[in-house]
């Protein structure tokens, strides 16, 4: 046994293919990224000087910009952590006590959104939040509340929180996938005990379901703020980081300065940033948030 | 008491399931009215004739099947590779003794934290002095390089769970090592090899930067392009902007019905087992 599962050769085989795709794809472009982020080139081949931190001192202590992007993300992530996944726990736990063909039906819409692309979704709430003719804003109108009609993308103040709603209705059926998928894990006698216990309702899921679910929630949470921060193709494809900074994200903004504003290395001191700051928020929603298999 | 607990958990399923298909029947809706349609107060509206124009002009100048067949041989590619790869990974992170394999699993495991959008500009760069900036390996490679983390995370949980003794049995009946994992380890991970790859099919079938980055022929482009081509191209015609968003939905949705078990089950088994 020791000895097959110590073939050198078969070790090698398995690992270097997928080792060299990920050197290609990831290291590669991190460490070219990396020696960029200190030069001020306005792409790859023109003419270069090395200005040393001078990029990193820029975004660090005069880019309200970039903060404004890490705000945003922050929030973002918030709004996911507070308003999707608390009702996505809750649709879980009743999508599981429906039963029946009801639950696979139900099941079945709550994800139809998750298989639509990201282009798709941008363009069909452009329209919808259309000002002119968007059903968001006729829909206003039908229930009589014509004076919140909006121009919902473009207007500072509810740029941001559109984009979210955005974000929660198309991604709210991954997230009741998987608490449904934790809570398929529970046994049934669990319940079964705390019901002759006497617990019952409410109380029942508050005392059982969710501490159950905590490791699923944990991975969950840092995996929100890590979508927040990532967030990129959806603005890029609704508001483009406007109107002003409203909905301005890394992603975004290292796109532009790169691709449309021509400050390549700018544009590489943000990708190293953004690196790390991903990596940081990883290891600290790791450590913070009690998980049992941590 | 049990039976009007009942209802008012229907009434709010009914409602959200509204919320969650309501946009989609507007899409579809509208896709058939006339440009000068859109603008009546009516939230839905029968159209007095079904305007198959948009159809048409989605179908022949949102150049729908070139683009399909793009999607679906990059998609295809993808899923296999790397289905193949997280299956020999995660074997090998998980089951086979060498030295670094914990060093080099947590380096794989950094990619699903890493954002592609910051690695993006200087992989331009890269792929284009390899050459493989217009072509499909192009998109194949950081497809697979990106789903491919997540795959190996999801096959190593798997496999945690699974008991050794079967593999013990098998090396005593004289199997190689390549024999354990092709015929005895990849059909026990079943479900988990199903996750990965329904997975790595959403998020590369409807992936849009890389390959908007990646790609300037157009004879390369795959499904979301027809709709960012109509944006552009189109900007006044609604009705066939909406036509061609609902025509590039429907292949997805389809694959989303025929496998609606099979997805579900694969992302439970992953998902707690993971």
């Amino acid at each position: 046994m020791q000895k097959v599962l110590s073939n050198k050769l078969a070790i090698f085989l398995f690992v270097f293919p997928g080792i060299l795709l990920f050197a290609l794809t990831f290291l590669a472009p991190i460490v070219l990224s990396f020696y960029y982020s200190f030069t001020d080139t306005l792409g790859p081949g023109t003419k270069l000087t090395m200005i040393g931190f001078e990029n990193y001192k820029q975004l660090l202590l005069h880019d309200s910009r970039f903060w404004r992007s890490l705000l945003n993300a922050v929030l973002l992530g918030l709004g996911f952590i507070i308003l999707q996944h608390p009702v996505c726990i809750l649709f879980a736990i009743l999508l599981d006590r429906l039963g029946g063909k009801a639950e696979k039906i139900f099941r079945t819409i709550f994800f139809i959104p998750c298989v639509i692309s990201v282009v798709v979704i941008s363009r069909m709430w452009l329209n919808l939040m259309d000002p002119s003719f968007g059903m968001v804003n006729k829909l206003l109108d039908i229930v009589g509340l014509s004076s919140w009609k909006h121009a919902w993308l473009g207007d500072t103040s509810t740029a941001l929180i559109s984009l979210l709603f955005i974000l929660i209705w198309s991604g709210f059926g991954w997230g009741l996938l998987f608490y449904y998928s934790g809570i398929k894990g529970i046994p049934e006698d669990l319940y079964e005990a705390a019901h002759l216990d006497g617990a019952s309702g409410i109380k029942l899921h508050w005392k059982i379901t969710v501490p159950l679910l905590s490791p699923v929630i944990a991975v969950q949470v840092t995996l929100a703020m890590i979508t927040a921060l990532k967030q990129m193709e959806t603005v890029f494809l609704t508001t483009n980081g406007g109107p002003g900074d409203a909905t301005q994200f890394l992603g975004v903004y290292l796109y532009n300065k790169a691709f449309s504003a021509s400050q390549y290395g700018y544009a590489n001191a943000i990708a190293i940033l953004f690196i790390i700051v991903c990596l940081v928020a990883t290891y600290l929603s790791n450590r913070f948030i009690p998980s049992e298999n941590a | 008491m049990k039976t009007w607990n009942r209802s008012i958990i229907w009434i709010i399923f009914l409602v959200v399931a509204l919320g969650q298909l309501f946009p989609l029947i507007w899409l579809i809706d509208f896709s058939f009215m006339k440009s000068s349609d859109f603008f009546t107060s009516a939230v839905l509206k029968w159209p007095s004739s079904p305007e198959w124009t948009n159809y048409i002009n989605a179908w022949i100048d949102g150049k729908f099947p070139e683009y399909l067949f793009n999607s679906v041989l990059v998609s295809a590619t993808t899923i296999i590779l790397t289905v193949i790869f997280s299956l020999l990974l995660g074997y090998a992170f998980t089951r086979m003794q060498w030295k670094l394999r914990g060093l080099f699993f947590s380096i794989i495991l950094l990619g699903i934290m890493i954002p592609i959008h910051a690695t993006l500009i200087p992989n331009f760069a890269i792929f284009k002095a390899l050459h493989l900036t217009d072509t499909y390996l192009g998109l194949i490679i950081p497809y697979t390089a990106v789903s491919v983390p997540l795959g190996t995370f999801i096959l190593s949980g798997f496999l945690r769970s699974l008991p050794k003794e079967i593999e013990e049995s098998a090396v005593i009946d004289g199997c190689s090592i390549y024999q354990i994992v092709f015929r005895i380890i990849m059909p026990l991970t079943m479900p988990a090899l199903v996750t990965i790859a329904v997975t790595t099919f959403i998020s590369c079938w409807n992936e849009f930067i890389m390959a908007a980055t990646f790609l300037s022929k157009d004879s390369l482009k795959t499904l979301p392009f027809s709709v960012m081509n109509f944006a552009g191209q189109y900007s006044s015609d609604y009705g066939s902007q909406f036509a061609v968003m609902v025509l590039t939905s429907i292949p997805a949705i389809v694959i989303y019905a025929l496998f609606n078990e099979q997805i579900t089950k694969g992302i439970t088994a992953g998902a707690v087992k993971g």
